[in-house]
């Protein structure tokens, strides 16, 4: 006996064994239909005995197990039911011939056969016959189980029979030794007359017939019987039998203590209402009788006189003994080599009983023992079974960590490189079924609740052979899949070297079959969802950026471009943890239709090599949108890196923002904001307004950079930038042109300067509008040029230290002080000069700068009728630069003592002539870069 | 000595876990692993009325072919598990219990670090330095 039955629980030892085999060409679903309907039948009910018959079945039995059936009755096969199909009655002999060679088999234990013959027809099937049935065919066999029921009935009759032979055997000194097929040859020349002998054959006999009554649902009897067996193999040290009686009156009291069965809902029994609560009352009162009777035991002969000295309250062993029977029968079992098979499985009978009586620890230390049961050599096969036995053994008494382990374990065994043919796809399936024990969710949503808790090195592993399991099995998606939530989720514990490992594979995998964003649908029904790639670690923080089309408020001063940031899981910075909350946004400005818009979004590379995103796009929902995919590379271990994202809305309306869609390693994935961690929006909503013109604007003096200073770059297109002399006039000519695709029908320009200290005379910008009004509505692709007269009139006099170097130049000179008055004779005549400048020596390059900026307010096409229009705005900058410097003052006496003469060196710094007019209307031309008195 | 030493959050999650011959790890996670079953059993099989006067220290929790697993239990339900080789019988109970003691008034200290925060991996070198102390040395 080598195979065990891993199956087996303490009931078993109540039923009968029936095997049901077919017969000749049977098609196998054919028969495991009737197979079905036969083994509904699995307890019935004695006509006039008030007792039950259980019933196991089996379509498959080693003969070799059938020879421990004296050992332990359950074990026997007394019933057969062959299942043949017979076409014509010229095969019936040739059926009914195999049908008896099927009886051979096992021909020694048999009770009674009976053989279910479909498809024959005519005068044989006409025949009356108590062990064959003819049916039709497979579908019309209405009274399989009244059959089955008759049948089960006359092996009771057998077995009824059997016990009460076996129970009054008369024969006293003449019991056959009954032993177990390693046993056999023991016995040779063993003296048969020996007390010793003698005491051993009573024992084993009554522990046979402890095992009958068991079957013929006389607990009690039962009960009786194994006790005394105990006794008596005691005495002679008979352990192998010792261990089986004691087992014996352990499944005796299972049963009676737990009615309902203790495998649980593999064998569950069927609910039989009044069965549990009759089961006590009826056995009850029935320990009570044989106790009360005990012609019922010495009629037996065996020994009289022990039966009474047995505790008869203790018919029954309590809960706790129970187990400690089973222990001392494991422990006995344990003495013999070849009982390995017995032993393992009343461990794996015990460990169910301990499961219902909820006491893991006791029963891990029996699985415990199980693990070390060596069996000698086992096939594959074998090795698979026995672990998964155990892993679910293990789960049954809640050790689920223990059970994913010898779960995984059998998943190896099922590849071992030993099988010709490893199964990877049942190694697989074994797989899936540890990821609780580990647990592992395959769903990557629930591994978004910050940073990732568990047993990483052992998840790991699990993962990649979940990884190479499913390739192996031919389905690369799903290594993708599983690959890809790897890097997802234990990204933290792999190390450098691991992720280029592990991206390099998954590189690999996606060249053959890309990686989705479907839910693969396992056979078993488990659902994948797409597991998100690194991507998804790599967005830090998303802003959002537009270029905006106008506000119909024109009041509201606005930005040409808003920038909102909003900082999303964050994983790896503590710190950024509290920002996760101002994840709101409020959107101040619209997309326009048909213009692109942008969208910028921070990401960040953990990986230690450079990546490549493809195919990076938005994912909006609402109007029309054309997302333009981007592709990137981002360096390694880079900090926050922006990626705009480009897109055009086709329609007008709102439009939602919900997330962006990827696609690294191969692997595309869809990106939704409100599955992202700490992110509480689950989209940002943009209005689109109808389309508007587009200008595009050039001037002809050159491009700047300075801007503005209240203003940020963001408010202007462009700035240009001119230096001149005080009191020059430039034109600026600004060509717009109509670079959208609507016309322009109305356009309006105002400027503003730019405060400053200075005071500026006269207009600052002049322009002529009506000329490039006329030329409206531009067309797309036309332009329009306007003259702007850019003139700088300032003040650059009145500086005090200037004043003061002339005080001080005065003085050295002449030794005359100049006095207040005359200063302030000085300062208006500055003033009054068109061109006038006081500069000091040491100040040559004193330059001012003027700012303006110019609004040009465009709108046209669909968006005018709402009210929209567009801003685009010109920065003018210049430079200011005195025209005129007096680089010295000096006085020199006068006639009269209440004058004196200014002498002013007025130097030209520009590079034409100039007149300088004084109050007395003198005229003085200088040339250019001339100095004169 | 011990050959792993191991720290399990409440949650059952690993704060910390060294082993001495490095290159099998992943054994005694498994090892390790598997072990929490048998704690939480025990755990569970005292009443929550005696979990006031429970004694921390679990005792052998199974013993595999080659070693045997140890657990202990804080008060706050993180549990220290150590394995020492089967082989080793001079270890006595009661030298494992002092290793525990050893091991749970260093682990008080790393929480009293006011920067570490609960439920981290443990990266606390003078805790690295205690377990150091009581693994095998490596020959």
């Amino acid at each position: 006996m080598s195979v065990p039955d891993y199956m087996q629980c303490a009931e078993d030892h109540q039923t009968v064994l029936v095997v049901v085999q077919p017969v000749g060409i049977v098609p196998e679903d054919q028969f495991f239909k009737i197979y079905k309907r036969i083994a509904s039948v699995s307890q019935v009910s004695i006509r006039d005995s008030q007792r039950l018959l259980y019933i196991r079945y089996r379509h498959h039995y080693l003969p070799e197990n059938n020879e421990w059936g004296d050992f332990q009755t359950h074990r026997k096969v007394v019933g057969l039911i062959a299942v043949t199909t017979c076409g014509s009655s010229k095969e019936w002999p040739q059926t009914s011939e195999r049908f008896h060679g099927q009886k051979e088999v096992y021909g020694s234990t048999l009770y009674d056969s009976r053989l279910l013959v479909f498809g024959l027809q005519g005068e044989i099937a006409e025949q009356q016959r108590t062990d064959v049935a003819f049916y039709l065919n497979f579908d019309e066999c209405p009274d399989v189980e009244k059959r089955v029921e008759d049948f089960v009935e006359s092996i009771f009759i057998v077995l009824e029979s059997k016990r009460l032979d076996r129970a009054t055997d008369k024969s006293g000194d003449k019991i056959p030794l009954l032993c177990v097929p390693f046993e056999k040859k023991d016995f040779v020349g063993l003296d048969t007359d020996s007390r010793h002998y003698k005491k051993r054959c009573q024992g084993r006999m009554r522990k046979h017939v402890g095992d009958l009554c068991l079957q013929a649902g006389m607990l009690q009897d039962a009960l009786v019987h194994y006790h005394m067996a105990v006794e008596l193999l005691r005495g002679v040290n008979d352990f192998l039998w010792l261990g089986a009686a004691l087992e014996g009156l352990c499944s005796a009291s299972v049963i009676f203590h737990y009615p309902g069965g203790t495998a649980g809902k593999t064998a569950g029994r069927k609910p039989n209402i009044s069965q549990p609560a009759d089961a006590g009352k009826r056995h009850r009162p029935g320990a009570q009788e044989v106790l009360i009777d005990p012609g019922a035991l010495t009629s037996n002969g065996i020994s009289a006189d022990t039966s009474t000295e047995i505790g008869r309250a203790k018919n029954c062993l309590s809960p706790e003994d129970i187990i400690e029977k089973y222990k001392e029968a494991i422990s006995y079992y344990g003495k013999y080599k070849n009982a390995g098979v017995i032993e393992l499985e009343a461990c794996v009978k015990a460990v169910r009983v301990l499961a219902i009586q909820k006491r893991a620890m006791e029963a891990s230390e029996f699985l415990q023992n199980a693990v070390y049961i060596n069996l000698g050599q086992l096939s594959e096969e074998e090795k698979i079974q026995r672990y998964s036995i155990l892993s679910e053994l293990y789960d049954l008494i809640g050790f689920h960590r223990k059970s994913a382990f010898f779960k995984r374990v059998a998943a190896m065994q099922c590849v071992a490189p030993t099988i010709p043919e490893p199964g990877w796809r049942a190694c697989y399936k074994l797989l899936l079924e540890t990821l609780p024990g580990y647990s592992l969710s395959l769903d990557p949503k629930d591994f978004n609740k910050g940073t990732h808790r568990g047993w990483a090195a052992v998840q790991m592993r699990l993962l990649h052979e979940l990884v190479y399991a499913s390739r192996r099995m031919g389905n690369p998606g799903l290594s993708v899949r599983h690959l890809s939530f790897l890097l997802q989720t234990m990204l933290d514990f792999l190390s450098d070297q691991e992720k280029k490992e592990v991206t390099q594979s998954l590189e690999n995998y996606t060249s053959k079959c890309p990686g989705g964003m479907e839910v693969i649908t396992l056979p078993d029904g488990l659902k994948l969802p797409p597991a998100w790639t690194t991507c998804d670690r790599l967005l830090l923080s998303l802003c959002f950026m537009s270029t905006i089309a106008a506000q119909p408020n024109p009041d509201i001063y606005h930005y040409d471009k808003i920038v909102f940031f909003f900082f999303l899981g964050l994983f790896y910075l503590n710190f950024f943890k509290l920002m996760c909350w101002c994840a709101y946004l409020f959107l101040d400005f619209q997309w326009v239709q048909g213009d692109v818009c942008e969208v910028q979004l921070m990401v960040y590379n953990p990986m230690p090599y450079e990546l490549r995103v493809e195919n990076m796009g938005l994912l909006t929902s609402g109007v029309e949108f054309e997302s333009l995919p981007a592709a990137l590379s981002l360096p390694a271990e880079s900090g926050l890196y922006p990626v705009t994202l480009v897109g055009v809305p086709r329609t007008a309306g709102n439009i939602t923002v919900n997330g962006y869609h990827t696609s690294v390693f191969g692997v595309t994935s869809d990106c939704l904001l409100e599955s992202l961690p700490g992110v509480k929006t689950g989209g940002c909503l943009v209005e689109v307004i109808p389309s508007l013109p587009r200008l595009q604007l050039s001037t002809s003096l050159p491009r700047s950079a300075h801007t503005p200073q209240p203003m940020s770059k963001e408010e202007l297109s462009s700035t240009v930038s001119v230096q001149l002399f005080n009191g020059e006039t430039q034109q600026l000519t600004i060509t717009l042109e109509n670079i959208g695709t609507e016309d322009i029908e109305t356009l309006e320009l105002t400027s503003k300067t730019v405060t400053t200290k200075e005071k500026v005379f006269g207009e600052f910008l002049s322009w002529e509008l009506e000329e490039a009004l006329s030329h409206l509505p531009l067309k797309p692709g036309q332009s329009v040029t306007l003259t702007v007269n850019i003139k700088v009139k300032l003040d650059f006099s009145g500086q005090e230290n200037l004043l003061q170097d002339l005080n001080d130049d005065g003085i050295s000179v002449t030794g005359l002080p100049i006095s207040s008055p005359l200063r302030q004779v000085l300062k208006p005549r500055a003033e009054t000069k068109p061109v006038s400048s006081e500069s000091g020596k040491a100040e040559y390059n004193h330059i001012k700068t003027l700012e303006a900026v110019l609004n040009f307010k465009y709108s046209g096409g669909a968006g005018k009728v709402e009210g929209y229009y567009r801003d685009l705005s010109l920065g003018v900058h210049v430079d200011v630069e005195p025209s005129v410097f007096f680089t010295r003052v000096s006085t020199l006496p006068a006639t009269s003592t209440r004058q004196c003469h200014l002498l002013l060196d007025i130097f030209n710094s520009t590079e034409h002539e100039l007149t300088v007019n004084a109050k007395n209307n003198q005229d003085l031309v200088l040339h250019a870069s001339e100095c004169q008195r | 000595m011990a050959v792993c030493i191991a720290v399990i959050a409440k949650e059952n999650y690993p704060l910390y876990i060294r082993s001495v011959p490095t290159q099998n790890e992943l054994k005694f996670h498994y090892t390790v692993h598997t072990s929490l079953d048998v704690v939480e059993e025990k755990i569970s099989a005292v009443g929550k009325a005696m979990a006031d006067q429970r004694e921390l220290y679990l005792g052998l929790l199974y013993p595999t072919e080659d070693y045997k697993v140890y657990g202990y239990v804080t008060n706050s339900k993180v549990k220290f598990v150590i394995v020492v080789d089967s082989s080793n019988t001079s270890l006595r109970d009661n030298e494992i219990r002092s290793m525990f003691r050893k091991l749970h008034n260093s682990f008080t200290d790393v929480m009293c670090n006011p920067f570490y925060n609960p439920g981290d991996p443990i990266q606390s070198k003078a805790f690295d330095g205690i377990v150091s102390g009581m693994m095998v040395q490596p020959s």
